[in-house]
């Protein structure tokens, strides 16, 4: 069986019309970048606490709002009805974020828990062990820590991926992959913000893993080209990345398609801890397949005529 | 059978077996019945299997993951002499700088010291002469105290009984704390944060105390930021003022006590005993109207104790408390009572001490936790019997014999636990601490009398739970996407490449083997991210083989026979795959560089899940390819 018969597209004639299309999608995620002041970022990054507890039957968010509109710690009452609270999950989990504030006494998570639970006497189970489906609490000093070392490890994955590439190809093969790297995380990134989606750990693992994703599809088309520029010396840039493009591409829709339904499974059937993080990776798989066409290999090719 | 295949049929039969031998103890594990477990651990065998196994993560079976922090300037600041203001305006400088990331204590500490020049040799001479001496003992000290840190934190935890916790220590600073399956997360982390240090105070006598709160009283009226403190006051009591005064005109126990003077009960008198703050009351005495008489001690209601804190904590009052040599506590829990409308109220004790203990828990030798007997006039409620060595009785009983008749209280990690009065001398050193709000809070402070104080206070700066309802859910969720993810991509496989496409399936599930028997075999901890790596590897381990049957199809088109095509299409494909793959390993060691817990998990799985892929798509697969050719009369590949 064949999806893909022999192939004989123009992909480097259709290189404008790619550039245009990313382009704008890379404006509008910039553009709701800018209007949210940057991504939306989890309490890994800006420290807070979260706290996710699980009813038995469904909740409506705006009850539970209005509930925690006097939380007691500890003898002081505080209104936490305006922070982000949500269905986790399934409309019978909630979870609520409180931003960490400047002066923090007492146990919030644990007051937010039995201020919940006491309020929906009804709709809770018997242990509260089975209540709390999770708490989280990181303080400021441990998030900003881990935001310096995440673009620490972006900047040395990039860095060390730039050097790999520049002593096995050349160097504008480099600059081509990691423009399609930057390409693919910049969209990503604009799609969770235009969707309000959080920027939590786990998606910066995802991003990475896109990054080792998309490079595999560029580097296959990639090794294809190094191999026909060696044996077909009479044909002319342009047409030697066309027909490498061509040739590989059977292999690139397969092995996308299959990736592609692997990370759908997992967004479908792997749970609420790991939704998002499926989502990143669906949408890495489907930009970094286009990204190793559309950007990686024009501008390898636009640089080449530079250099002449 | 091929000579020159044998040597390949010998690795791969190799590598199975031993996959097989890695793998057996967690699937026999995983089949073992709860009996089974208890009788192998009663007979001390089940840690060993259980080192054998694959471990899953605190996401995936619930558990407690802490991080604590240790207070570095607390511990300087205590082993300072002469300490002054100038010394501690350094050391609070240095705490509002630690806060940035990849501060570290000692290079804020010497260069915010130079910046004030501060003679780092006044305050601890005896560590050195030279600023880099001195800073280097200190450096030592630190390492040490969070060595003992450490060991007193696993002693409390091994106590406590939780299954293979785990105690580690995170750069200079910092320990993280795995408890597994815990079902009590308010109870750990007491257990692990409380300092434990007990101490044994006299109380300040009622006389002296009024006179302190008129003190505090006088400071405040003349203080700008009264102003604010009010402010916020009211605007935290108003609600609850009706409350309380309906309480009190109902309650008989609470009545104004002579430890307020004749002036304050008159006017509380007429403001009918009651309210928590009075307005007009207020205005003349600011901290005290605050302030309760609850039996013949002071009582803060729940709701003023964050002002009492604030007022206390005010420079002008430490101020005061410091001359006078004294220092207020609050007791450790507060007293509920319950008014006529059936709301309730708490209300905390403020006891009034001399500002140095009297005897510290040092002297500790044992600590036992047990219910009061029938008899005393605290039947049945929990209490610790605390037992003291020859050097602490002997103090127990002089200071016990030369305070007759005045009051001491018993402090632990600077909150009241009692304050009897003192009857006759205590020659024995056994001590009954009582005031604890169930026999699990009581065993806990006797684990950690008996684990012994630590060293410098620690803070949790970082601390997640996952249920066990959610941990399980996360492996059920888990378990089913790998297998439905299994299912879908072996049928494409084989429909889409038919006999290969079966080979590149028997390759897949060897794979998933193999990463599982590398993960037993290194004791890693499955975590759920590591799980959706399980899954990313299959997408890469097709994709291995992807490349190479593309790589066959294409020579068979060029009219190649099978074996030359076969030949042809791994050879070319290999360069492929390795520079494909090794990028996505570049991104798998940085994750594991720079993450913690979960994202280690996801970068370990990744990391052997695409160097076994290589494996089995450029060795395994060819092999079977190979002995498949050998067959003379192979024409036609199934691809």
């Amino acid at each position: 069986m064949r999806i893909i018969k022999d192939t004989n597209i123009d992909f480097m004639k259709q290189m404008r019309i790619g550039f245009i299309l990313s382009g704008v999608i890379i404006l509008l995620g910039l553009a709701s970048l800018l209007l949210h002041g940057g991504p939306k970022l989890s309490i890994d990054f800006e420290g807070g606490t979260m706290v996710a507890v699980h009813f038995t039957e469904e909740m409506d968010v705006n009850d539970i709002r209005n509930s925690l509109n006097n939380v007691n710690v500890e003898g002081r009452t505080y209104d936490y009805s305006k922070q982000e609270i949500k269905h986790f999950g399934t409309p019978s989990s909630i979870s609520v974020r409180l931003s960490s504030q400047e002066e923090e006494h007492g146990n919030i998570a644990q007051a937010v828990i039995d201020h919940l639970y006491n309020a929906f006497p009804e709709n809770v189970p018997e242990d509260t062990q089975d209540f709390i489906l999770s708490i989280e609490k990181v303080g400021p000093k441990v998030g900003a820590e881990l935001s310096g070392k995440v673009i620490m490890a972006i900047i040395s994955a990039l860095g060390l991926i730039l050097i790999y590439i520049s002593i096995r190809f050349e160097f504008k093969f480099a600059l081509g992959a990691i423009a399609a790297l930057a390409h693919d995380i910049l969209i990503t990134l604009g799609i969770f913000s235009i969707l309000g989606l959080e920027i939590s750990l786990p998606i910066i693992a995802a991003f990475l893993t896109i990054v080792g994703y998309s490079l595999n599809d560029t580097i296959v088309i990639f090794d294809r080209i190094r191999e026909n520029i060696k044996t077909r010396r009479r044909d002319d840039y342009l047409t030697i990345i066309n027909s490498s493009i061509n040739e590989s591409l059977s292999r690139t829709i397969v092995t996308s398609l299959t990736t592609f339904f692997v990370v759908m499974i997992l967004w479908l059937f792997g749970g609420e801890v790991i939704h998002n993080f499926a989502f990143a990776m669906m949408v890495g798989v489907i930009v970094g397949t286009y990204s190793s066409i559309y950007v990686a290999s024009p501008i390898v090719a636009l640089l080449h005529t530079k250099q002449k | 059978m091929n000579k020159k295949l044998t040597p390949r049929y010998i690795i791969i039969a190799i590598i199975l077996a031993w996959a097989a031998y890695a793998l057996w103890p967690s699937i026999s594990f995983q089949q073992m019945s709860e009996e089974k477990k208890e009788t192998l651990r009663e007979a001390g065998k089940l840690k060993v299997i259980e080192s054998k196994i694959i471990k899953q993560g605190l996401d995936l079976k619930g558990g407690m993951y802490i991080v604590l922090e240790v207070d570095l300037p607390i511990l300087i600041s205590g082993l300072a002499i002469n300490k002054d203001k100038s010394l501690e305006n350094t050391l609070n400088k240095v705490t509002d700088r630690l806060n940035e990331p990849d501060a570290d204590f000692f290079n804020l500490f010497t260069s915010i010291s130079k910046e004030d020049n501060l003679r780092l040799a006044r305050y601890f001479h005896e560590y050195g002469a030279s600023t880099e001496e001195i800073i280097s003992k200190l450096r030592d000290e630190s390492d040490d105290a969070i060595n003992r840190v450490l060991e007193i934190l696993q002693n409390r935890v091994d106590q406590f009984g939780v299954a293979e916790p785990t105690i580690q220590k995170q750069g200079s600073q910092r320990i993280i704390v795995e408890l597994a399956g815990i079902q009590d997360s308010e109870r750990a982390r007491d257990l692990l944060q409380s300092t434990a240090l007990l101490e044994f105070y006299l109380v300040k006598d009622a006389e002296i105390t009024q006179d302190m709160l008129t003190r505090v009283d006088n400071i405040l009226k003349g203080n700008e930021d009264l102003a604010d403190v009010a402010a916020e006051l009211s605007e935290q009591t108003e609600p609850q003022e009706e409350k309380v005064e309906q309480l009190v005109s109902d309650d008989k126990t609470i009545t104004v006590s002579e430890l307020f003077g004749d002036t304050v009960q008159e006017s509380a008198v007429s403001e009918d005993t009651s309210v928590v703050v009075d307005q007009r009351l207020f205005v003349n005495s600011p901290f005290s109207s605050l302030l309760r008489d609850f039996d013949r001690d002071l009582g803060v209601p729940e709701s003023n104790v964050y002002t009492v804190n604030k007022i206390l904590a005010l420079p002008e009052v430490e101020q005061l408390l410091e001359s006078t040599s004294s220092k207020f506590a609050l007791s450790n829990k507060a007293q509920e009572l319950t008014d006529a409308s059936g709301n309730q109220i708490k209300i905390y004790r403020l006891y009034h001490l001399e500002n140095e203990p009297e005897l510290t828990g040092g002297v500790i030798s044992d600590a036992k936790e047990n219910i009061s007997g029938t008899g005393s006039d605290i039947a049945g409620q929990p209490v610790v019997l605390v037992e003291m060595n020859s050097d602490g009785t002997k103090q127990w009983s002089r200071i016990t014999g030369a305070n007759i008749n005045r009051r001491i209280a018993i402090v632990l990690d600077n909150k009241v636990h009692m304050a009897p009065n003192i009857i006759e001398k205590i020659p024995s050193g056994g001590t009954r601490i009582q005031g604890f709000a169930d026999l699990n809070e009581a065993k806990d402070i006797a684990i950690v009398l008996r684990a012994g104080a630590l060293p410098v206070p620690v803070q949790i700066i970082e601390e997640r739970i996952v249920g066990p309802s959610l941990g399980a859910d996360s492996i059920r969720q888990g378990t089913r996407s790998v297998i439905i993810a299994l299912i879908i991509v072996m049928i494409f496989m084989l429909i889409y490449y038919k006999i290969a496409g079966s080979i590149a399936n028997f390759a897949l599930i060897w794979n998933m083997i193999l990463v599982l028997s590398i993960l037993a075999l290194l004791q890693a901890t499955l975590t759920l991210p590591g799980i959706a790596a399980l899954i990313l590897t299959m997408g890469m381990s097709i994709d291995a083989n992807v490349i190479v049957f593309e790589r066959i199809r294409e020579e068979l088109r060029k009219g190649k026979t099978a074996r030359a095509a076969i030949d042809a299409g791994y050879n070319r494909a290999i360069t492929t795959i390795v520079d494909a793959n090794v990028t996505t390993v570049i991104a798998a060691l940085v994750l594991y560089q720079f993450g913690t817990g979960p994202i280690k998990g996801f970068a370990t799985v990744l990391f052997w899940g695409i160097a076994i892929s290589m494996f089995t798509a450029i060795f395994v697969t060819r092999t079977i390819f190979m002995s498949m050719t050998n067959r003379k009369n192979l024409q036609k590949l199934s691809i």
